[in-house]
């Protein structure tokens, strides 16, 4: 395992650099640079040249380049050419709001997708196992600002429980912080759900109708005892990798479930600075989310592996 | 997920448009003990696990009445509260928080005093003298005198400074300004400007405080305003401003403290007025307002204004060189269904004229009505019998373009103009499209007569966006400028609206209201016609 965290470090290493590159000659590559954006309609030619000197913007883009890199790898990121405040503020003040609504749903995705997959599972090819599946997919398929609106409209403006906006300044305690999360935590959990209950309920059917099993429930052991201590665990393989994945898209891509309840995200902070050609933030934040996207990839692995001793002998 | 980053993907593009808002940092950091009861969130959901700890950080309850306002457009980092540089409509809410100009305009665009007592100028007007208000201190004790109306002038016109408040100054030489004394301000003008006092009411030149380092202006600045900036970040919401206690009008302001978001989302918007999250927000979706106007909970408030929402047509390409060309285009409007369909009827009827007719010096002739055999003829006459193929510009950048261009497109069809939309994201709209095409949509917030008049139509106006270049119109304006009889400028005035309704290159077909709304329990707002003009001070809660 260790051989394995190696690798994969040395390999994360290697992909940031790369992210950064593409990135950072992508936007070069785009229309318009942020001083045309911070001025917009009000540009005239004078103020745009005056601009891009302060924003060091006149300078040639691999000297821009190698400057950022070189603060990136001591730690410094730079100041956000829009806001003229140091990147980091930002981004982690982002991350923090995205976390919190991330573990939120990870709260209600986990225990979920697990339940319904061996509720589903167990229950295949009768009235429920049809109703749920036909539920978590049409969670899947509806996109999440349909359901977004949905749930405000009936949650939170036809029966008052929870506020429409998740704007997070306005909590008071740990349970305000619950209500005011509710919505978009159950939207996105929503648009989650469907796959990995899917994956786990065809897994564990085919691992319910193994030998092993047969053998275990021959041996006489309890319903619930092979069910959760021998079925279960390799059925959720796939799944976690389907987690993983999900999470990932739960840092980054879901600004339409942050603009429809107004919530200060990370994905929001990128689309903003990519429209503003805000390069150190876009930097730093796309950075973050491929750090994220590495990490659990590589949790998924090795809990896989955890999981399975078959992998982890080889 | 394939499902799901489709329409993802498919939402981007609009929401590129906005460079939206956010807050963050009050999850990082404890704020210094709040204007309100509130709590903030520490970064401790650093593990993305179920149940990771949140520390709680309970700010002291403060006393006190704490208005909530949102905006209906995007704040985002480029957000700022220095008045040189105020461009989105939530920097010029923040200025005009904290900050007071020396004239502002009334609802018909009239000038009246705020900072200047009182003015009065030379025969000729080009030598305009302001005596300023006795007794007015700026936040941090320091007396409101001349040498701080200077030095914002004179920061303004400073190539240096980089503002685009120069440009809207471009009247005013910055080495004839002077002060005779603590309390005067005199302008030496190159050129008389007869309506000086409401040229000078314009979004930048908020007075702000001499001696005060230039990069605090942005988040820290300190004005003469009913409200004192109390937190602003870039990109971070809510911006929070308390109560000035010293400020010079009696009375004022009648709430403790202010807090500032944006809602770029209408239908967020709504939902968030109707279940109370914020006291009071404007720009609200114009169709479909029907719902909150019947519930009790909530006030909504519509204003009639000049603003302009226009297509506007370079008067020097082909086909719209050719003025029958521009007329047919003209004749084949339908305003009323305009207001009706584009405006959902909260609006007023346009003639092609950016000075609306309830503005002083504006026209009060009916509108033109729409007549498709005269477009047709003028069409065939121009040698376009067989129909005339263009190509409009449209965005989501403004609210109401795309049905603009696309009811637009419909009226045209019946007279043989065939109309092809062209859709760019609203972030490149007006970077890459507007003044860059040759028919594209445009909006102008409302103005007073001449700056109307001047900002996008005299020739050598930075902004002129139909290429209209004429010197006999350019002479009207010049004149009516330089003439001090109130009745003989207005007609100066009027023959230059008229000449602009026949044959300029703008179409306008409606004036859009201003709709805002309060919750019930809030007293004492209305929406300026002058966007950027924004007055809280007076606001209260009934209850």
């Amino acid at each position: 395992m260790a051989r394995l965290i190696l690798s994969r470090s040395a390999l994360a290493l290697i992909s940031l650099l790369a992210v950064s590159v593409i990135i950072f000659w992508c936007v070069e590559w785009l229309p318009g640079d942020a001083a045309t954006r911070i001025l917009g309609r009000d540009a005239t030619a004078q103020s745009l040249a005056l601009l891009r000197h302060k924003l060091h913007l006149d300078l040639p883009g691999w000297q821009r380049y190698l400057t950022w890199l070189g603060g990136a790898l001591r730690g410094d990121f730079g100041v956000s050419l829009v806001a003229d405040r140091p990147v980091l503020d930002y981004v982690r003040g982002r991350a923090a709001n995205t976390l919190t609504l991330a573990a939120f749903v990870l709260a209600l995705y986990v225990p979920l997708s697990v339940g319904l997959g061996l509720w589903t599972a167990v229950a295949r090819g009768r009235a429920a196992d049809h109703v749920v599946s036909v539920l978590v997919i049409f969670g899947m398929c509806v996109p999440e600002y349909v359901v977004g609106i949905l749930l405000t409209m009936v949650f939170a403006l036809a029966l008052p429980w929870f506020p429409p906006l998740a704007l997070i300044d306005q909590v008071h305690d740990l349970a305000g912080l619950l209500r005011v999360l509710f919505l978009p935590a159950v939207t996105l959990t929503a648009a989650m759900t469907a796959y990995a209950v899917r994956l786990m309920r065809e897994n564990l059917i085919d691992v319910l109708d193994s030998g092993y099993v047969q053998m275990a429930r021959l041996k006489g052991l309890p319903r619930w005892r092979v069910l959760l201590w021998h079925a279960l665990p390799n059925a959720l393989g796939p799944a976690l990798n389907v987690t993983a994945l999900n999470i990932a898209w739960l840092m980054g891509g879901i600004v339409v479930v942050e603009t429809v309840f107004n919530f200060p995200g990370l994905g929001r902070l990128l689309v903003d600075s990519i429209s503003l050609k805000d390069v150190p933030v876009i930097l730093a934040a796309s950075l973050l989310l491929t750090v994220v996207y590495i990490l659990c990839n590589l949790a998924a692995d090795i809990a896989s592996l955890l999981l399975n001793p078959k992998l982890r002998a080889g | 997920m394939l499902g799901e980053w489709g329409m993802t993907r498919r939402r981007l593009a609009s929401d590129l448009a906005m460079p939206e808002p956010s807050m963050t940092e009050a999850c990082m950091k404890p704020r210094v003990p709040g204007v309100s009861r509130r709590v903030f969130l520490a970064g401790a959901a650093g593990a993305g696990l179920a149940g990771a700890p949140y520390v709680l950080r309970r700010a002291e309850a403060a006393a006190g009445k704490i208005l909530r306002i949102a905006s209906g457009e995007a704040d985002g980092t480029k957000g700022t509260l220095d008045p040189a540089f105020s461009q989105q409509d939530d920097d010029a809410t923040r200025v005009a928080l904290v900050y007071e100009r020396l004239v502002i305009l009334d609802e018909t665009f009239a000038p009246r005093p705020q900072l200047a007592d009182s003015w009065s100028t030379n025969a000729t007007g080009d030598e305009w003298t302001f005596k300023l208000r006795r007794g007015v201190r700026f936040h941090d004790g320091e007396p409101f005198t001349a040498r701080h109306v200077l030095h914002t002038y004179r920061r303004l016109l400073d190539p240096a400074t980089g503002s685009p408040g120069r440009a809207s100054l471009s009247a005013v030489d910055p080495k004839g300004i002077e002060a005779p004394d603590d309390l005067t301000v005199r302008f030496r003008l190159p050129q008389p400007v007869v309506q000086f006092p409401a040229y000078i009411a314009n979004r930048f030149t908020y007075v702000v405080r001499e001696g005060q380092p230039a990069e605090e202006y942005r988040t820290k600045g300190i004005g003469t305003g009913p409200f004192k900036i109390k937190h602003f970040a870039p990109g971070e919401e809510p911006s929070v401003f308390v109560r000035n206690d010293d400020y010079w009008r009696p009375g004022l302001p009648k709430v403790d403290g202010v807090e500032l978001r944006s809602i770029p989302d209408g239908a967020a918007q709504v939902a968030a007025i109707a279940a109370g999250q914020i006291d009071l927000t404007w720009d609200l979706p114009r169709v479909g307002l029907a719902r909150l106007e019947a519930n009790p909970e909530v006030k909504v408030i519509s204003v009639r204004t000049p603003y302009v929402l226009s297509m506007s047509m370079w008067v020097d390409t082909p086909p719209f060189n050719d003025l029958r060309v521009r007329q047919a285009m003209k004749y084949v409007i339908d305003r009323e269904k305009m207001v009706k369909l584009v405006l959902g009827g909260h609006g007023q009827i346009a003639d092609d004229n950016p000075v609306a007719p309830w503005v002083q010096y504006g026209l009060t002739e009916p509108a033109r009505k729409r007549d498709i055999a005269k477009a047709r003829a003028l069409l065939a006459e121009a040698g376009h019998g067989n129909g005339l193929d263009v190509e409009l510009q449209t965005s989501d950048a403004v609210i109401g373009f795309i049905e603009l261009a696309t009811l637009y497109q419909a009226m045209a069809a019946e007279a043989g103009i065939n109309v092809k939309l062209v859709k760019s994201p609203a972030g490149e709209y007006w970077d890459n499209i507007w003044l860059k095409k040759p028919f594209v949509c445009s909006a102008w917030s409302g103005r007073a007569a001449d700056e109307a008049l001047s900002v996008p139509y005299l020739s050598d106006a930075e902004w002129n966006e139909t290429h209209w270049r004429r010197p006999d119109y350019d002479k009207l304006i010049a004149e009516a400028r330089r003439t001090v009889e109130d009745g003989k400028r207005g007609e100066l005035y009027r023959q230059a609206e008229r000449m602009l309704r026949e044959e300029g290159g703008i179409l306008i077909p409606a004036f859009p209201d201003a709709i805002g709304a309060t919750r019930a329990n809030v007293a004492g707002w209305s929406l300026h016609p002058q966007k950027f003009s924004k007055d809280f001070s007076q606001v209260e809660f009934t209850s």
